[in-house]
């Protein structure tokens, strides 16, 4: 029963997906695609926050490999097809996360945090300066973009917002199963524990900088692929958009605000923060000054966000129904598990 | 963040320094003048006022980057607030300049407000974050920051506002055979005076004893009947209020902007990863060598002088990944 109504409950929503661009239009199929973008980076970066318990500030370097790797594999070979492009910016980031894995799985904690905060600047400045490859500030645009098409089948133009919408939200959605997936594997499990407990794990014989290490190309290719949708998606790559500092911090938000520990809470948290970006910037510029105070008042009075908050009113609404239903019903409060990790 | 200032800005007729374009570090640039009837080196003229040049960004450096170190090597926290408390600052005495018309007044006063700033983020905010580790602080830190940063472009706007130097520090000091401003020379100074009072706290007093003990075991310290929470109050004070001199000190050289965290809150994070959490003799070195590495990269390199930074510090922490003089996490 209860997996008749979890699949009811995903075809539906896969109806709604369906239906989505016919029902709102093209401005809210827009801004459905780049929450679909934010929330695959901010799945991929939670693959380190969330489970490995590794808080990196230059994940954007990923994210703009990525966007840039499409880009230019875009503008330099003719008649590249949609998928391979998109394939181009995955291999290009999940290549510079092979490169700097080796310097950073040694650290943790704040050493791992602010080595990439460097490490990210670093890119950005390359992209800044490199400018007869990356255009320098002015970024790449105006680059062709291929149809999907199956040969002697069928053909969409991606330029049409509808048909993009079908292909990005599918890509994103796969990626993001897949990444789920990857949760689910032993491996993924191994992962869990050694955030909780990393010595542990090495005394079990697990590897753990190995271990971290295939987690942190894994968590590279796939901001990779959140960047070569947003390249395609805006059909321009700048440095300030793709590796800018605010690209870095905004993931880490979204993952706070949506909640730690839960693999769905970076959704909920993107999201959030798509709502929070679009209402507040109809009523202020002060946006910046907005996401500064949600982000204190978060971590202050709900530091596991959003799903955390869901968690512990479920188990408060268990604990009375067993209080109200049946003699003894042990009273449960919500104990937080999901630590953060110190 | 979108000030990415950028244009030439003259403290007087003789040097100049840019805040290069689209971040690109700040690039120091001196014209030189001789005498006539005597001709000198001019190669070696130029090294030497790089040098000084470099000092005087190195000990602006330390003043942020020390602050930084000492609060993490105290309390474990990475205040990513720190650079925005340093522009904070910058705003704040430009403001009690154009109340009181004087420099000095700002020099004094700004840094301390600021400092009560740093007091009340540590003491309301800080302390309640602390159960859920260091992940909640650097969130905390970072939006703390972002508030400062768009606050002060909601009260000062996105403009480049000047401060000038009083009169007895502007003009030029000759040093052997070539003139040198003399603003620079009191940056210099002033750094230096600071950290020999410092160091003199640090481990001349038993107040510096006691910071020392609780930077190595805090825990312990508590145990022997110190009020640690109120030490750590005092060491994040000090530290905020030495980012803020440096803060009202750089700001007539690069006026005050939105973007001023930017550039320098990058390197002194630089200063404290590569230097080692938490000490101090390597924030002092590393500060050092980073503002000869930016003077004389601009000299050499030109516009890809800021990635110098951060090539030293990936080729510092590939051979010593907790940094130089950094022993733990």
């Amino acid at each position: 029963m209860n997996r008749m109504i979890r699949w009811a409950l995903w075809m539906g929503g896969a109806v709604l997906l369906i239906l989505y661009p016919r029902l709102f239009g093209i401005y809210y199929s827009n801004i459905f695609v780049m929450f679909a973008i934010y929330a695959l980076f901010a799945v991929s970066l939670n693959m380190l926050l969330g489970f490995t318990g590794l808080l990196s500030f230059g994940h954007a370097m990923y994210f703009g490999t990525g966007a840039y790797g499409t880009a230019l594999a875009l503008t330099h070979i003719k008649g590249l097809p949609l998928i391979p492009a998109v394939l181009a910016g995955f291999l290009a980031a999940t290549l510079l996360a092979v490169l700097i894995a080796p310097l950073v799985v040694r650290v943790s904690g704040n050493a791992f945090a602010m080595m990439h905060l460097a490490f990210g600047q670093l890119m950005f400045y390359l992209a800044l300066k490199l400018r007869h490859i990356t255009g320098g500030e002015d970024g790449i645009g105006g680059f062709v973009i291929p149809p999907l098409s199956i040969p002697g089948i069928a053909s969409w133009k991606m330029t049409d917002p509808t048909y993009f919408f079908y292909f990005a939200v599918a890509v994103i959605a796969g990626s993001i199963w897949v990444l789920w997936f990857f949760t689910k594997t032993p491996f993924g499990q191994i992962m869990v524990s050694m955030r909780d407990n990393a010595k542990r794990v090495d005394y079990l014989g697990f590897r753990v900088p190995h271990t971290k290490a295939v987690v942190y190309v894994i968590a590279g290719g796939f901001a990779g692929i959140a960047g070569a949708i947003y390249a395609i998606f805006q059909n321009l790559v700048a440095a300030y958009d793709a590796y800018g500092i605010l690209t870095s911090f905004w993931p880490v938000m979204i993952i706070m605000v949506g909640g730690v520990g839960h693999f769905y809470g970076p959704i909920c948290g993107a999201a959030i923060f798509g709502l929070l970006d679009e209402l507040t910037s109809r009523y202020t510029e002060r946006v910046e000054l907005v996401i500064g105070l949600v982000l204190v008042l978060v971590i202050m009075y709900a530091p596991y966000g959003f799903t955390g908050f869901l968690t512990s009113m479920k188990m408060r609404w268990r604990a009375r129904k067993a209080a109200y239903g049946k003699l003894g019903g042990t009273q449960r409060e919500y104990s937080g598990n999901e630590k953060l990790v110190s | 963040m979108t000030a990415w200032g950028s244009g030439t800005l003259s403290i007087d007729d003789e040097a100049y320094l840019t805040y290069g374009s689209l971040g690109g570090g700040i690039q120091v640039g001196h014209t030189f003048r001789f005498k006539e009837d005597k001709p000198v080196d001019a190669t070696m003229a130029m090294y030497v006022a790089q040098g000084i040049h470099g000092l005087a960004y190195g000990m602006i450096l330390f003043l942020v980057a020390s602050g930084l170190t000492l609060i993490f090597g105290m309390m474990g926290i990475l205040n990513l607030a720190h650079a925005a408390f340093f522009m904070l600052s910058a705003y704040f005495g430009y403001q009690m300049l154009a109340w009181t018309g004087s420099f000095w007044a700002a020099l004094l006063v700004a840094p301390v407000i600021t400092a009560a700033f740093g007091i009340l983020l540590e003491r309301f905010l800080l302390k309640k974050v602390h159960a859920f580790g260091h992940i909640g602080e650097l969130i905390l830190t970072v939006g703390v920051s972002l508030i400062i940063l768009d606050g002060v472009k909601a009260v000062w706007g996105t403009e480049n506002l000047t401060i000038n130097v009083p009169p007895i520090l502007k003009g030029l000091v000759k040093i052997g055979v070539m003139q040198y401003p003399i603003y620079r020379l009191f940056i210099i100074g002033m750094a230096l005076a600071l950290l020999l009072i410092l160091s003199l706290v640090l481990y001349k007093t038993r107040l510096g004893m006691v910071v020392r003990a609780a930077v190595s075991d805090a825990e312990m310290v508590d145990a022997l009947g110190i009020n640690v929470p109120v030490v750590f109050m005092f060491v994040f004070g000090v530290g905020t209020w030495m980012a803020g001199v440096a803060g009202v000190v750089i700001a007539p050289i690069l006026t005050v902007f939105p973007g001023l965290a930017d550039q320098i809150g990058m390197d002194a994070f630089i200063v404290v990863v590569v230097g080692g959490f938490g000490s101090l003799g390597g924030a002092l070195l590393v500060s050092i060598i980073s503002g000869f590495i930016s003077s004389y990269g601009v000299q050499f390199l030109s516009q890809y002088a800021v990635l110098l930074m951060f090539i030293f510090m990936a080729a510092a922490l590939a051979i010593k990944p907790m940094g130089l003089f950094g022993e733990r996490e």
